[in-house]
């Protein structure tokens, strides 16, 4: 449902200036979004200075600078540090992305903010509640599903159509394109959004999967699916440089394909 | 559709199940594209250069039977293009049940409404000018 304003309580507030870091000559200023549970009231933007030549290269190094240095109790996820897990998605200077392959040379001059990815609930600071996009890809059914007995070694694949899963595959499942998209924001609840829609589209033109058809008949609905509207944020955030709403588009294709 | 504080994510994300349908609005939305991609340049030159002719040259323009058949066309397809345009919006932006529907009923009225004026309109010019 449409929200042009935020739901009570959820307003952020000028929040703490943090001190700058002693002896520090090249410093760098970043607005970072702090909510906490306990605390309650609005979350809140708390300011803090981080010293650029002791902070790494990527954000996500700022972030265990200021967790280190400055303030313990931020809280963010984060863990394989080379952009593999997808736990460090957030919203840095506008854009959703991971912050462990962002790198202090692209980013925009000036403030720089930090936000949990937007449009879900959050649980703390910068983490995001992500059950419904998770249940959303579980929806999918983002496994291998066959009628045939298994074969006694492997099911075989050709190299060509294997190659029919590079651009789907690498999607780490981090929610920067669905958390990104306007129509997610709107319908969230029974959109499935690009991140689900891309994984669902790796199964239907997997040539070993044998349930396209029932695949498709799970999708076929004007909200799961048909609420892209091309609107593309999703493939302009996707860290991994995938593209989800061609994906989709596809997906449609395979529509139009079974009934004309 | 929304549930209260104990239900699981899977039957949040579940929903109502899938709808099987929504492919033909979707081949609908794009055959009237194409129609439109032909009938709008051709409607916009000739609106241009019957603009300046008076009002008796238009009306003799709109009667002659090419035109009449084009016009109707061109209606047709915008309406109906407009129709499912508007339907996706309402879709998008209303969430309460029976707003959405009631909109979603008075999009149909309306639009089929300017259609029938349209359409008779310029019906009625075809038939005037052959009187």
């Amino acid at each position: 449902m449409v929200q042009l304003t935020l739901p009570k309580g959820s307003a952020p507030k000028k929040g703490k200036t943090w001190p700058k870091p002693q002896g520090a000559t090249n410093l760098r200023q970043f607005k970072i979004y702090r909510y906490s549970p306990e605390e309650g009231g609005n979350p809140r933007w708390d300011v803090y200075w981080v010293d650029m030549d002791r902070a790494g290269t990527m954000i996500l190094d700022v972030l265990l600078y200021i967790k280190n240095n400055i303030d313990p109790t931020l809280a963010f996820r984060r863990s394989c540090r080379e952009g593999v897990c997808g736990s460090c998605a957030m919203n840095i200077a506008g854009q959703n992305t991971i912050a462990c392959t962002k790198g202090f040379d692209e980013l925009p001059g000036g403030v720089i903010t930090i936000a949990p990815l937007p449009s879900q609930p959050v649980v703390k600071d910068l983490i995001p509640d992500l059950t419904n996009f998770y249940a959303q890809h579980a929806y999918v059914q983002p496994f291998l599903k066959t009628v045939t007995p298994e074969p006694e070694k492997e099911w075989k694949q050709s190299e060509e159509d294997r190659e029919e899963l590079n651009g789907l595959y690498e999607c780490i499942l981090c929610a920067s394109c669905t958390t990104s998209c306007p129509s997610y924001w709107w319908n969230g609840d029974k959109y499935l959004g690009p991140a689900a829609l891309l994984q669902a589209y790796r199964w239907l033109i997997d040539s070993r999967d044998e349930a396209t058809g029932e695949r498709l008949d799970d999708l076929e609905d004007p909200f799961k699916l048909y609420r892209c509207h091309t609107i593309m944020n999703c493939a302009q955030v996707c860290p991994k440089g995938l593209n989800p709403a061609k994906a989709i588009a596809k997906i449609k294709h395979m529509m139009v394909e079974r009934v004309s | 559709m929304s549930y209260g504080k104990f239900t699981t994510p899977a039957k949040n994300a579940r929903g109502l199940g899938s709808a099987k349908s929504g492919t033909e609005h979707h081949i609908r939305q794009r055959v009237s594209a194409i129609a439109l991609i032909f009938l709008v340049p051709w409607f916009m030159f000739s609106i241009i250069n019957a603009m300046g002719a008076g009002m008796e040259a238009a009306q003799a323009w709109a009667g002659q039977p090419l035109n009449a058949i084009l016009l109707i066309l061109t209606a047709g397809a915008a309406i109906f293009h407009m129709r499912l345009g508007m339907q996706v919006v309402i879709e998008d932006y209303i969430e309460k049940t029976g707003t959405r529907s009631t909109l979603l009923i008075l999009n149909s009225f309306a639009c089929i409404a300017l259609f029938v004026t349209v359409a008779l309109s310029v019906l009625k010019l075809w038939i005037g000018a052959g009187a």
